[in-house]
């Protein structure tokens, strides 16, 4: 049986690193990656078989034998000229599809999360420092748990009555009318949402919503309503306890580092 | 090996048992287990007591299911029968498409929503009392899809007057669809059924056809509608052609009356067996005029299939976006057949539920949009879907307050410089101006433009520039077709240019839904381009690069052979 070259060997796994990236890791596993993180992909592989062949003398030569073969080669005239004619016309067709493609619209780029203000307010009157703010109905769930579950319960009525058209009945950011917004509503369920943050930045993200968010970082693009129009303080801090009651994920608390 | 089978067997059927047991206790019994998961899942929207009145309820239509009443509106039973289980699960799974009730397939497991279903049962004691498991809708002698079966679908879809609530195409537009209720006296629209997307009970072909033997109960789709009951398909059209002579021959008269008689025959034995009083020879008259009616159905729902796409349409975003196609000619007016050959852009649209007064239960399900343009002008066709043609504010004793149909299409008067450029408020702007072309049905052949820093903060601009605009409303379907130069002298206008991706969002008003002012349906923004025209240089350089790397190719050679010698 003949030697598979060396050259074929490199050839070989060039490509089946491409079709790995391309639509096993971009397809099977995950979501597509995009070209230009392919392209780096692809030239870092390129590079790694450049310094592999060329270690050694020998082995460069055994590498480039084929290559040489088939320019200069009498016997490899037919393998020459289907080449020659076909390095061409892929180079015409890779061209030209890159000239024929069509613009692609603009993504959105934004900050994963927005930086609060210092100060937590409700419409003009300031409630404190975003910082050291608590739920003032948390402290229930101790000293009172009859109390704390009518506040969860109160909490539930204003989400089902307010908050689920976009954010789900099971609070995972897929209600009914969440198909038409973009960017998608937040999953609760999500265990990087709830943990990640304090009670009071929950309050000011629903009080002030969409058009509350800072000027930098943009573009935001929330549809998020400002509530404060809608719902009264206690509103909002029920509506946070039931979140949490219902996800079973407990907020960042004071004192945690960043 | 072997004894290792063994023992896995024994441990799988032991397990069987196990559930076997727990779930003939859930059937006599209240599911403690389902009362906690109906209670922490359910009852905010279906009441505690199952009646359809929680707190989330006031704001839903279609309402929530009360429990109570065992009317099912989605069943695989026969008319007047309870559901399956399996049916109540399927929903429970499923969901109902179009309406707030999701699917709870991944947020509950099987095991909680079989709980759930033994749970509401307990809220009707019908599902107590029967002792028979209900009647299930047999779904043999099934008529396979085919245009053949479309063509004779579309004669009874008339003949059984389907068009008097759905419309002549089946948008949802019959004249009496402003004024159907359901059982419990809540607003009822008929169904788009060019939307199969949002079909309650699902849209496959069984799925419609269980809806027409089974009806729909609590809502006002009829059953047994059928004014040619006891007669094939064949027999009703003769009888229909005869009818429509000016004069009979005697033996015509003849099969006419017998036709006549047989029909009447039918609808007779239909009340027998509804008492049970048939006789034998009346049943066989029965089955028979059954058979033929469930071949209509299976007609009619291979009918109600055409008459939609399978999936909802991809949003305008990504590949879909909306591109503007370029011609070097005059633009098309709105009848031209040059729309045809262009794919539409899909724009869902949701309620306004972020200012006051709010839209929850939105009617407009989207609107498409095709645009094309050349060198000094752009101009664009938007279609929707409303079931009602309003045109001014009226009041009527059974409907309540209409208003009037309307749209605005919405983009920045500065398009974006970048991606990190802020674009305005989606919500008609706010510390940065929107750009508006609004149209209203009292005008029907113009376009006003506005400019918005806020919903309740537009007005008409002083200067109304050139805007040609044209619209019909025909069979629950407007179309409004909008031409405006590019470029304009208007430092209010938004300017346009090919190449460019523009935001672009709407707001549409069903003034039969009670939209009007911020009640509405909106869209937040989306992008649309004018397509460059592919520039000739695709025609130059691939043959040049061609060349050049052949040219490479054949001096590596040769630079090899000289080295070789």
């Amino acid at each position: 049986m003949k030697r598979v070259s060396l050259f074929t060997i490199c050839f070989v796994i060039f490509i089946i690193s491409w079709v790995f990236l391309e639509f096993v890791m971009g397809g099977v596993i995950s979501k597509p990656i995009p070209s230009s993180v392919i392209s780096m992909y692809m030239a870092l592989i390129l590079i790694a078989i450049l310094v592999h062949v060329s270690v050694e003398d020998t082995r460069f030569r055994e590498f480039l034998r084929p290559i040489h073969e088939t320019l200069v080669d009498e016997n490899r005239h037919v393998r020459r000229i289907v080449l020659a004619v076909l390095i061409p016309l892929l180079m015409l067709g890779y061209t030209y599809s890159n000239l024929a493609q069509k613009a692609n619209p603009p993504g959105d780029p934004r900050d994963a999360h927005p930086s609060p203000p210092l100060e937590l307010t409700y419409k003009d009157e300031v409630i404190g420092s975003m910082q050291t703010v608590e739920n003032p109905h948390r402290h229930y769930e101790k000293d009172d748990p009859e109390k704390f579950k009518s506040h969860v319960e109160n909490g539930r009525r204003v989400y089902y009555q307010n908050c689920f058209y976009c954010h789900g009945d099971h609070l995972d950011g897929q209600g009914h009318f969440a198909d038409a917004l973009n960017p998608l509503p937040a999953n609760f369920q999500d265990p990087g949402i709830i943990p990640n943050f304090q009670e009071s930045f929950f309050f000011w993200r629903i009080s002030k919503g969409g058009p509350g968010l800072p000027a930098s970082g943009t573009p935001w693009n929330s549809a998020m309503p400002i509530w404060e129009d809608h719902l009264t303080k206690e509103e909002i801090w029920d509506v946070i306890l039931f979140l949490s009651d219902y996800t079973g994920y407990p907020y960042r608390t004071f004192g945690e580092g960043h | 090996m072997r004894r290792k089978n063994i023992v896995h067997l024994v441990l799988i059927l032991g397990l069987l048992s196990v559930f076997n047991l727990t779930y003939a206790q859930d059937t006599s019994e209240v599911s403690e287990k389902g009362k906690e998961v109906y209670e922490e899942s359910c009852a905010h929207c279906h009441g505690i007591e199952g009646q359809g009145d929680g707190s989330a309820a006031e704001n839903l239509l279609p309402r929530p299911r009360d429990f109570t009443r065992g009317l099912y509106k989605i069943r695989s039973t026969e008319s007047g029968q309870l559901p399956t289980d399996q049916d109540l699960f399927d929903i429970i799974t499923i969901g109902m498409p179009g309406s707030s009730m999701p699917g709870w397939e991944t947020s509950l497991s099987a095991n909680d929503r079989w709980e759930v279903v033994s749970y509401i049962k307990t809220f009707y004691e019908g599902f107590i009392e029967s002792e028979t498991p209900p009647r299930q809708i047999s779904l043999e002698g099934k008529i396979p899809y085919s245009e053949e079966s479309v063509e004779i679908g579309k004669i009874l879809y008339t003949q059984f007057a389907c068009f008097e609530c759905h419309g002549n195409l089946g948008r949802g537009d019959g004249t009496s669809a402003p004024t159907l209720q359901d059982e419990w006296g809540f607003k009822s629209w008929p169904a788009n059924l060019t939307q199969s997307w949002n079909y309650r009970g699902g849209n496959n072909i069984d799925d419609i056809y269980k809806r027409f033997i089974g009806g729909i109960a609590g809502s006002a789709m009829p059953m047994f509608e059928d004014p040619a009951f006891g007669l094939t398909i064949e027999q009703s059209k003769r009888y229909n052609e005869l009818d429509s002579k000016v004069e009979m021959t005697e033996s015509e008269e003849e099969e006419y009356n017998q036709l006549d008689e047989k029909m009447s025959n039918a609808y007779e034995i239909l009340d027998l067996m509804a008492d049970g009083d048939a006789t034998e020879e009346q049943k066989q008259i029965y089955d028979t005029a059954m058979k033929a009616f469930n071949v209509k159905s299976w007609h009619l729902a291979n009918y109600v299939k055409s008459l939609s796409p399978e999936k909802r349409p991809e949003p305008a975003i990504g590949k879909n976006v909306l591109r503007s196609q370029y011609i070097a000619s005059e633009l098309p007016e709105m009848a031209d057949t040059a729309w045809e050959t262009l794919e539409s852009s899909y724009f869902p649209l949701v309620g306004q539920i972020i200012v006051e007064p709010r839209q929850f239960n939105p009617t407009i399900d989207s609107v498409n949009v095709k645009s094309f343009y050349n060198d000094t002008e752009v101009v664009f066709l938007f279609t929707w879907d409303d079931r009602t043609h309003n045109t001014e504010v009226e009041e009527d004793e059974d409907i309540g307050t209409t208003f009037e149909d309307a749209i605005a299409i919405q983009f920045p008067v500065k398009v974006p410089k970048g991606p990190t450029d802020e674009k305005p408020y989606f919500l008609w702007g706010g510390r940065k101006a929107v750009y508006l072309w609004q149209w209203k049905a009292s005008d029907a052949d113009k376009v006003m433009e506005l400019t918005a820093k806020g919903i309740n903060n537009a007005g008409a601009q002083e200067v109304q520039g050139d805007i040609q605009a044209k619209s019909e409303y025909t069979d629950g379907q407007y179309k409004l077709w909008v031409k405006r130069a590019l470029k304009t002298d208007d430092k209010k206008d938004l300017q346009l240019e090919s190449g460019v991706f523009v935001p672009i969002a709407f707001s549409a008003w069903d003034g039969a839904n009670g939209d009007v002012d911020t009640k509405r349906v909106i869209s937040s923004w989306y992008s649309f381009v004018l397509e460059p025209v592919p520039s000739s240089r695709r025609f130059i350089y691939p043959p040049l690069v061609a060349l050049l790397s052949f040219g490479l190719l054949v001096g590596l050679r040769q630079f090899v052979r000289q080295r070789n010698t």
